[in-house]
């Protein structure tokens, strides 16, 4: 299999920021003992150098479908594997220079994997969707009394959200599991100055009432209306609009 | 430089994101445009010969993709690729499972929902799979170290 080392090997190198460096044993393959080795962690890929100032890795570990474990060795403390799930697959055993490091290493490289990230970003992706949904449900439950007529790319407060507050209890204990139960630092989570720039501005799912629409005025009755603007009586009105349309039909075949 | 390739076969052998024959043309000068099998698994595209089950791999870690009609061009820092497919259609969607192909795309985004949920919530959501430390999720990571 041919891989594309040299753009890999720029990867390693190059000044995007690690995930994580520094030393640790390596078993070798053939010669079995541990070698100190410069490690950088960047995004599914482990690499190796001999050196830290080395300019080149020695070798690329691509850790996707992997399994990290804790492992005993004889010579060494502080050890740990690098396992895979396909047939006669190679074990990577490592060891660190203390317990510290090594637990930081093992969790480092148990989520490194492209598959645990897009777990972590889809299930993160789920989450906002809830929260946005709740925030419109009780949105539109909580209607504020000073009625905004429609303004596209009006701005809402969340003031009346029920995410916040006393209600971070009803978050917690949802069906999905999610638990938020450990207080946040934050005294009044975000519903202070918590501007949300309503994403459903003007997609008419119900949320807001369409606009009024302009109301004739007729207060006293205008000198044009023959009419009285109490009357009940439908005809004359009906005679009296029927004009103005009329009307305003001739103006308007005139003025083609 | 090593790699496991043993373990890099197998998840060559993963169900793909997306896969198909397209005409690849590589980077070096002289280099004809070739039916290939493509498969795009994780954050790396693999290409079988379609005659024999010989598989290579690039780490989908493009600087540059752009395309046009149904020509695809994915450049490495210094080497360009080309891609023919079948249609500008097909082509499109290529483009876009490369682009979300990409470990930096998903770091991305996992900053951004992180951000939102807490901005809405006042809460981390990250907190429960304890991760909230890592340096990787911070949100300016993916900016260059600062000169010493």
């Amino acid at each position: 299999m041919k891989l594309n080392e040299k753009s890999v090997a720029h990867y390693a190198t190059c000044n995007s920021p690690p995930d994580k460096t520094g030393f640790l044993f390596k078993k070798g393959e053939r010669n079995t003992a541990y070698h100190r080795r410069w490690f950088i962690l960047k995004g599914n890929m482990l690499f190796y150098f001999e050196e830290r100032e080395s300019r080149e890795p020695i070798g690329v570990i691509v850790l996707e479908g992997c399994t990290v474990e804790l492992c005993e060795s004889e010579s060494e403390e502080f050890a740990f594997a690098v396992k895979f799930d396909c047939v006669k697959a190679r074990v990577y055993k490592m060891a660190a220079e203390n317990q510290a490091a090594m637990e930081s290493w093992v969790k480092a490289l148990s989520r490194a994997s492209f598959d645990y990230m897009r777990l972590v970003v889809k299930e993160l992706e789920r989450q906002l969707e809830e929260v946005q949904e709740e925030a419109r449900s009780s949105q539109a439950k909580n209607k504020p009394k000073k009625h905004q007529p429609q303004v596209q790319g009006a701005t809402f407060s969340l003031q009346n959200a029920a995410i916040t507050g006393p209600s971070q209890e009803g978050v917690s204990s949802r069906e999905n599991g999610v638990s938020w139960s450990k207080p946040t630092s934050v005294p009044n989570g975000v519903s202070e100055g918590c501007v949300w720039e309503g994403d459903f501005c003007g997609r008419g799912d119900g949320v807001k009432p369409p606009p009024v629409p302009p109301r004739r005025k007729t207060n006293g009755g205008s000198p044009e209306s023959p009419v009285s603007p109490g009357t009940g009586c439908f005809s004359k009105l009906h005679e009296w609009y029927g004009k103005e349309v009329a009307e305003l039909r001739i103006e308007w075949m005139q003025s083609k | 430089m090593r790699f496991n390739e043993k373990e890099l076969v197998f998840l060559s052998r993963q169900p793909p994101e997306r896969a198909a024959e397209l005409g690849m043309r590589g980077p070096k000068k002289g280099d004809v445009v070739k039916r290939r099998l493509v498969k795009l698994i994780v954050n790396f595209l693999f290409y079988f010969r379609t005659d024999e089950d010989e598989v290579s791999v690039n780490q989908s870690q493009w600087h540059r993709y752009h395309y046009c009609y149904r020509y695809l061009f994915l450049d490495e820092a210094e080497r360009k690729y080309l891609f023919e497919c079948d249609s500008q259609e097909q082509c499109e969607e290529w483009i876009d499972a490369v682009v979300k192909a990409s470990y930096e795309f998903m770091r991305k985004n996992l900053i951004y929902y992180r951000t939102e949920i807490h901005r809405l919530t006042g809460k981390d959501p990250l907190e429960q799979y304890g991760i909230s430390d890592e340096t990787r999720f911070q949100v300016n990571s993916g900016l260059p170290p600062p000169p010493t």
